[in-house]
């Protein structure tokens, strides 16, 4: 019983965790090539630091609207940054003709068809709204 | 700046874009100095600023700008970036900052023919995008270093992933001509020829290095009167003028960056230097900066050293050796000389600010700086007027309004 009961603590804690941060998640077509992108990866490829997997698949990544609750908790979760440091990274790019950011769509709703559209497609949205035509990314 | 227009996203495959897509940015801001002998400016290229021409300047960071972006195929693009500021002749007048038409072979390779900003030190090319920097302006001592900030010619970036990293090498060369108004080195146009700049950008997790190099030979034409007049003093005026005439002179600089950001903090450092045995002389700059996120508030500390690493005396002609007739001509070239040589800064500046995103596209900075001049130094200052202390302390206070659309 001692020795079992703080490993379930921590287990319990553990998952706690989880589905407090795990509001947004990232998804890919259930279909999609893509199998196994890590959170930073996923970050590098929506940020566009990274536009060709080891396979020779190039992502899509599809954003949500500026201003969307779930972009903002997306951004803040993979990458660290606020809205506005988002938007300070994309000014930098785009005002240097170095990067544009990923095609935006309306809301969870949007990012499900543009994901069942394009099989190289990744967008995100709040873990509610997944259904069995999407995989959660990792 | 809408991310929802086809025309501006990551896939060039999307043809069902409009053509042409516009963005803009802008900078509103105050400067005050409590140093009245002189203005306290930011870039070489303003003829006053703060202090001296007027106690609260809004010339000195003030600016606001237009970008044009067309997508004509999934390969060719072209885009054109208008910046409006204060201008060398004193007028707020826009000038073409960003011109050139771009081939993308791949999403990792592009070739840009045409005006761009010159990818030097890290923030370089986008320094005039407020919104995009943590402070009220990118620290002078290392900012100002370089004469030259744009370039028309060819550019080339290639991106590539080393591992779990993302690796940016540009590759610039061209020519520019920029405008200066009357300052230490002399009014008129800088031109500077076969410039050749590569910049390196690694970028690991919240980690990036920067590295650069540039080289470049630039002619003032304004100064060529003091020269030819050198020349007339026989082989040590030819020897002072081969040396220090600004035509054609070779200019290096080189720069290296790096900074660590996850994103509730950051730190940032750069180092910068600039060699020319010309009249231009060389100095190194430095700065270090950190900064922690709290909530839409970025309070920052920073701070900035820039000094002289070559000549910043010569004793020029020997006056001793010259007749009566002729040895307050020589002095007075003498002094012209040694103006522009003492002129090359030595200063160091704290700075401590707080950046404010108090409403989406826009954030407001409040910025104190306290910069110490060198010993006989005016630093960075112009219009320099007789009853300035060298080696004094100015105080700045900045207030700054960004937005991007």
């Amino acid at each position: 019983m001692k020795r079992i009961a703080p490993g379930l603590v921590a287990a319990a804690l553990c998952l706690t965790v989880q589905a407090a941060l795990a509001d947004v998640v990232a998804i890919v077509a259930a279909q999609s090539p893509i199998t196994s992108l890590t959170s930073a990866q996923i970050s590098d490829v929506f940020l566009g630091k990274l536009t060709r997997l080891a396979d020779g698949t190039r992502p899509l990544p599809i954003d949500q609207t500026e201003g969307s609750a779930t972009r903002d908790a997306f951004y803040l979760q993979i990458a660290g940054k606020s809205p506005a440091q988002m938007k300070a990274f994309w000014s930098k790019l785009i005002f240097t003709g170095r990067g544009r950011p990923p095609k935006a769509v309306a809301d969870d709703l949007a990012v499900l068809k543009s994901v069942q559209e394009n099989p190289v497609a990744i967008g995100y949205l709040d873990r509610r709204s997944v259904n069995a035509s999407v995989r959660i990314q990792p | 700046m809408s991310a929802s227009t086809s025309a501006e996203t990551m896939n060039d495959v999307d043809l069902t874009a409009p053509m042409f897509s516009f963005a803009a940015f802008g900078t509103l801001a105050a400067v005050h100095s409590s140093e009245e002998q002189a203005d306290f400016v930011a870039t070489a290229y303003k003829p006053d600023g703060a202090g001296f021409s007027n106690s609260w300047s809004g010339k000195v960071d003030s600016l606001i700008a237009g970008q044009v972006t067309g997508t004509f195929s999934p390969h060719v693009s072209a885009v054109v970036q208008v910046v409006a500021e204060q201008s060398h002749d004193g007028a707020f007048q826009p000038h073409v900052e960003w011109a050139n038409f771009r081939y993308q072979f791949s999403p990792d390779l592009s070739l840009t023919f045409g005006r761009t900003a010159l990818p030097t030190f890290t923030h370089n090319d986008s320094r005039k995008v407020g919104y995009s920097l943590p402070w009220v302006r990118p620290p002078v001592e290392v900012y100002d270093l370089a004469p030259i900030t744009s370039n028309d010619g060819l550019g080339v970036i290639y991106q590539r992933r080393i591992g779990s990293a993302t690796n940016t090498l540009q590759l610039t060369g061209g020519w520019s001509v920029s405008k200066f108004p009357g300052g230490r080195i002399g009014a008129g146009e800088a031109k500077a020829r076969e410039l050749l700049s590569i910049a390196d950008t690694h970028e690991w997790g919240f980690a990036m290095l920067h590295v650069n190099f540039g080289r470049t030979r630039v002619s003032i034409a304004a100064l060529e009167p003091l020269f030819a007049a050198l020349r007339q003093f026989g082989p040590p005026g030819e020897a002072l003028a081969d040396k220090y005439e600004v035509n054609d002179a070779l200019v290096s600089f080189m720069g290296l960056g790096a900074g660590y950001n996850p994103g509730e903090w950051f730190v940032q450092a750069e180092w910068g230097h600039l060699d020319s045995s010309s009249l231009l002389g060389a100095k190194t700059g430095w700065y270090v900066s950190g900064g922690i996120r709290f909530g839409t508030l970025t309070p920052y500390l920073n701070y900035a050293d820039v000094r002289p690493t070559g000549r910043t005396f010569e004793a020029g002609l020997d006056l001793a050796s010259l007749p009566a007739n002729l040895q307050d001509p020589a002095a007075q070239l003498n002094g012209a000389l040694n103006s522009a040589l003492s002129g090359i800064p030595r200063q160091a500046t704290y700075t401590l600010g707080a950046r404010w995103d108090f409403m989406r596209n826009v954030a407001f900075k409040l910025q104190y700086d306290q910069i110490a001049l060198g010993r006989d130094s005016v630093g960075t200052l112009l219009n320099v007027q007789p009853g300035l202390r060298r080696g004094g302390t100015v105080h700045l206070f900045s207030a700054s309004l960004d937005f991007v659309l």
